[in-house]
């Protein structure tokens, strides 16, 4: 399977998501997102670290050092309300964006001249 | 999991930077540690899978920079952020605690805003007069420049000398001390107008002037050398008169005012902002051009010195050119150049020194209020704070917390503090008697605000930091365990004890000296001047040279103005005199008695003389204790008239009539006759000794060039109105001012009346503020010991005793705040000596109406305390432990 492309500014809302259930540190984070997307993201691991960093930065997540199943030291990042919130807000506007850019690649030429002349 | 709140732990050490530094690599070790892991699992050879790995994070060193300043951005971020949320907590919780205790916190604020307003207004005047008192640039370079005599000056006042033309004609060619020389002189004078004259007040200046104060005219030019060496007759308006008079227009530069007898053309407006060097002295409405070399011309002079310059230096060097231009001026005793900061000038000086101390005792009480309140509020939060501390607050956080509450409380007490200075300021200002006429210029500078600012952030420190550090030593002692709480109570009670004794201590010595000041007013109030100043009017006359060029032609002038006014209705007396009253002149030389020995040929004298007619005495009502009043006038029969002081000093009880007397400047000068003695007369109002020698000389031809003619009106209110309009009658044109003797006396005490007003305000709230500290202390003293009341109530103590246990420990503080008060003001009323008058600084009566008034005032803060303590109820007293 080919990797996906992320678009410009969506790897923010995509790394929210991953963290809305649970607390995780960077490399569940991204192990999870390359779960989810079925094969790897197109973007380089780094990438993934400083969206974080921008994150906890904007005050949407939080981190702290935990331990993981091995017992190696990580830092674990949070949803803060905020964060949720934004998650929230997010997801509504991307999937209503997503609708309307796929009504418009996937619709029958004629129903679009209709609908300009209605 | 991770628990809630941890991070909070990590966070405080994470604020190192090679820590987060250290962070972003073990996130990186781990993150590339973990992936190798992956894709090992998912079959990868060990080393190809740390390179995959290597390669799906991205070129290490560029990505590991950009890490590492997002982890700095965000660092510096959150730590802000974290600063103001802390901050906004401590704030929201502070306010909330104080919002609990408005009583409290209302006392305190109040507290606080009295004393810094207090000090606020009092240290503006300071400011504005003593610090700043000229408003020109450098002016803390700026000296005037005059001279006194070396020796010989007797009379216990200074006399000064403004130098003569020469002296300062040497001084602005030779000195090299001074940046700038500048000389000023003023006085009234009358604008002729269509209808009666007005009179306006004059200054004549050099050209230099405005640019020296910096400033320059508002339309038109300042006059040059060139017009002043032309005696060119021109001159420029003050702003104020040029709006008011003239409209404010631009057309009045060319046209002519006639002041006097002389015309002159207006060539320009000076602007309000260019101030005389007189000490707050008012904008002058015209001004003149001052030639130095005119002869005669007196003027003041005020100089700049160049940075770096000392006074002792340029006094040697104005000496030596005095000495070197052979000055012919000032023979008969030698004089000496002497420099004067603008604020030595000032009347109110000693005053002011004293009312700021006032008003720092004032400060004193409201501190000791203040620190009290706050430990008696630490010592009842002891058992929150030591909960809070109990429950894990770190120290640093509840110090933190205190000092934002005292921080915040002190915050309000300024704002509201300076307001009230401000108004107090305007009150004071708007009260101020004519004789202090300076104080208009007093005004809330920068200077007054960082001192306000500094005290308050101080006090709030120091308060807040006290109160912290004793909450602290506390909390680490005892703990939650006891509720009584009695232990760290005792403590703080015996330190509000005794800032308490201390309010009432400092209290104590403001009623003391503000009682001598009242009694002293009252004195001065009902003092016997020696002379009746009721319905008495002095008329100043200055006869213009070109009219009344030769001393006959004064003379006939006078003769003819004293007939026609014996001949009025509205007048009941008129006499002549050389001096009106408030102003002296001295005759320099040896004072020899005939038949006493005589003082070394070197010595000399200042004697007050004044020459007079002969029915002086009964016009001004001064009553002749021995002897006549002139029975020949003439120069030949050389009488004069002696005070009582000095006859006393010479003759004691006996008669000084018949004994011979002279100033003499040669041994060939004619010795004089006693022919009476006239009592001691307070021409000066009150606060001025009389019984200095003054010799009466009959009046001459010589003497009447300025004359005053001293009239007493009959009762009619239009008495006054009449005079005038005969002076006019004879000369439309003549320059006068009259004076109304009476009213002139009573201003003389308007200044001593105006500072005991002030000081009687800062003692009554000085006073205030220790009843309020007092009360305060028994409150929380009743307040700690119900449970104690209670028992003894139960067992049987009666009402009484109660009453009398905690009255007498208001009486004890009340007590001792008063002797400690009342031995510190027999010490301490030496400052104010030069004050009083007719009062001794160990004055009996105010040291007890202090007693009084303290113990008063002491007993009224009891009362409530004491109402409580017998209110309390046994049953519910014990029953609530």
């Amino acid at each position: 399977m080919p990797s996906l492309p992320v678009l410009k500014g969506t790897l923010d809302l995509l790394v929210l998501r991953a963290l809305n259930w649970t607390p995780m540190h960077g490399f569940e984070i991204v192990a999870w997102l390359e779960r989810a997307a079925h094969g790897s993201l197109d973007v380089e691991d780094s990438a993934l670290y400083q969206a974080l960093y921008r994150l906890e930065d904007r005050g949407l997540l939080d981190a702290e050092w935990g331990v993981t199943g091995n017992n190696r030291k990580a830092r674990y990042y949070t949803l803060t309300p905020a964060g949720r919130a934004h998650l929230r807000g997010e997801t509504k506007r991307w999937v209503r964006y997503a609708d309307t850019v796929t009504a418009i690649l996937t619709a029958p030429r004629e129903a679009l001249a209709s609908g300009d002349t209605a | 999991m991770i628990r809630d709140g941890v991070r909070r732990l990590f966070r405080l050490a994470l604020r190192r930077q090679d820590r987060w530094e250290h962070e972003v690599e073990e996130e990186i070790t781990l993150h590339l540690a973990l992936r190798a892991e992956q894709l090992v699992a998912q079959g990868l050879a060990p080393n190809a899978a740390t390179d995959e790995a290597m390669r799906r994070f991205g070129p290490l060193s560029a990505s590991r920079a950009t890490l590492l300043d997002a982890a700095r951005h965000r660092e510096h971020h959150m730590q802000r952020a974290e600063l103001v949320a802390d901050l906004r907590q401590d704030i929201s919780f502070a306010l909330r605690t104080l919002g609990r205790q408005k009583g409290w916190a209302a006392v305190t604020i109040a507290t606080l805003a009295l004393g810094i307003g207090a000090t606020t207004a009092v240290f503006s005047v300071v400011s504005s007069l003593l610090l700043h008192p000229l408003p020109y640039p450098h002016s803390d370079r700026m000296v005037f420049v005059y001279q006194e005599p070396s020796t010989g000056n007797n009379t216990g006042i200074s006399v000064t000398l403004a130098p003569s033309a020469d002296v300062i004609r040497a001084w602005i060619a030779g000195s090299h001390a001074f940046e700038a020389l500048e000389g000023f002189a003023s006085g009234p004078v009358s604008l002729r107008t269509a209808g009666e004259p007005v009179q306006y007040q004059g200054a004549q200046v050099f050209p230099s002037f405005p640019r020296f104060a910096g400033e320059l005219p508002i339309i038109g030019r300042m006059f040059t050398a060139e017009d002043i060496a032309t005696h060119a007759h021109v001159l420029l308006l003050g702003e104020q008169l040029w709006r008011s008079r003239y409209g404010g227009q631009r057309d009045v530069l060319g046209t002519s005012v006639t002041l006097g007898d002389s015309s002159y053309t207006v060539i320009g407006v000076l602007p309000s902002a260019l101030r005389p060097p007189d000490v707050g002295g008012a904008p002058p409405d015209f001004w003149m051009p001052l030639d130095v070399n005119s002869p005669n011309q007196r003027m003041m002079l005020l100089g700049r010195l160049r940075a770096g310059i000392t006074t002792a230096v340029t006094t040697r060097e104005l000496d030596s050119l005095v000495a070197r231009a052979g000055s012919v001026a000032n023979t008969e005793i030698p004089f000496h150049t002497r420099l004067a900061k603008p604020s030595d000038r000032l009347r109110f000086r000693d005053s002011l020194a004293m009312l700021s101390g006032a008003v720092l005792l004032v400060l004193l009480v409201a501190c000791a209020n203040v620190a009290h309140l706050l430990l008696a509020r630490t010592a009842a939060r002891h058992r929150e704070l030591s909960l809070r501390a109990a429950l894990g607050a770190g120290r640093g956080r509840l110090f933190r917390q205190l000092l934002t509450e005292s921080l915040l409380i002190t915050a309000a007490g300024a704002a509201l503090g300076v307001a009230l200075g401000w108004a107090g300021l305007r009150i004071l200002i708007t009260m101020r008697p004519p004789s202090l006429d300076e104080l208009r210029v007093a005004h809330l500078d920068t200077t007054t605000l960082a001192v306000a600012a500094g005290l308050t952030v101080g006090s709030g420190l120091l308060f807040g930091i006290m109160g912290a550090l004793q909450s602290s030593t506390n909390s680490a002692r005892s703990t939650v365990r006891s509720s009584a709480a009695t232990s760290p109570g005792r403590r703080s009670e015996r330190a509000r004890g005794t800032l308490v004794v201390t309010e009432m201590a400092l209290s104590a010595m403001l009623v003391v000296g503000a009682t001598m000041l009242m009694r002293s007013v009252e004195n001065l109030q009902h003092a016997d001047l020696g002379f009746q100043p009721h319905r008495l009017y002095a008329l100043n006359l200055t006869l213009p040279d070109a009219r009344y060029a030769t001393p006959a032609a004064q003379a006939a002038l006078v003769s003819e103005l004293t007939q026609r006014l014996k001949q009025s209705d509205a007048v009941r007396d008129v006499s002549v005199a050389a001096v009106p009253p408030n102003s002296m002149s001295f005759s320099v030389g040896r004072l020899e008695v005939d038949g006493e020995a005589a003082p070394p040929s070197s010595a000399t004298s200042f004697t007050e003389v004044n020459a007079v007619q002969s029915n002086y005495f009964s016009t001004m009502g001064i009553p002749m204790v021995d002897g006549t009043s002139f029975t020949d006038t003439s120069a030949a029969a050389r009488q004069v008239i002696v005070n009582a002081g000095f006859a006393r000093t010479h003759w004691g009880i006996r008669s000084a009539v018949g004994h011979r007397l002279r100033v003499a400047q040669s041994d060939s000068e004619p010795w004089l006759t006693i022919v009476g003695v006239a009592d001691d007369a307070a021409t000066f109002g009150p606060t001025m000794e009389s019984t200095a020698p003054l010799l009466y000389t009959p009046l001459r031809e010589a003497d009447t060039s300025a004359p005053a003619i001293m009239v007493r009106t009959t009762g009619e209110s239009t008495a006054l109105t009449q005079v005038r309009a005969l002076m006019r009658t004879i000369d439309p044109h003549l320059p006068m001012t009259v004076v109304n003797v009476e009213d002139q006396m009573a201003g003389s005490i308007d200044a001593p009346r105006f500072v005991m007003r002030l000081l009687s305000v800062f003692t009554v709230l000085a006073l205030a503020l220790a009843g309020i500290g007092l009360y305060g202390v028994m409150a929380y003293a009743v307040a700690q010991r119900t449970h104690e009341i209670g028992i003894r109530i139960a067992l049987g103590a009666t009402r009484q005793t109660v009453a009398r246990a905690v009255m007498l420990r208001g009486a004890t503080l009340a007590v001792l705040g008063a002797t400690v008060g009342l031995l510190a003001a027999h010490w301490g009323t030496r400052v104010i000596e030069h004050e009083l008058f007719g009062v001794a600084t160990s004055d009996p009566v105010s040291f007890a109406a202090a007693v009084v008034v303290l113990l008063s005032a002491a007993a009224l803060a009891c009362v409530v305390p004491t109402r409580r303590a017998l209110s309390v109820d046994p049953i519910r007293a014990i029953r609530a432990e």
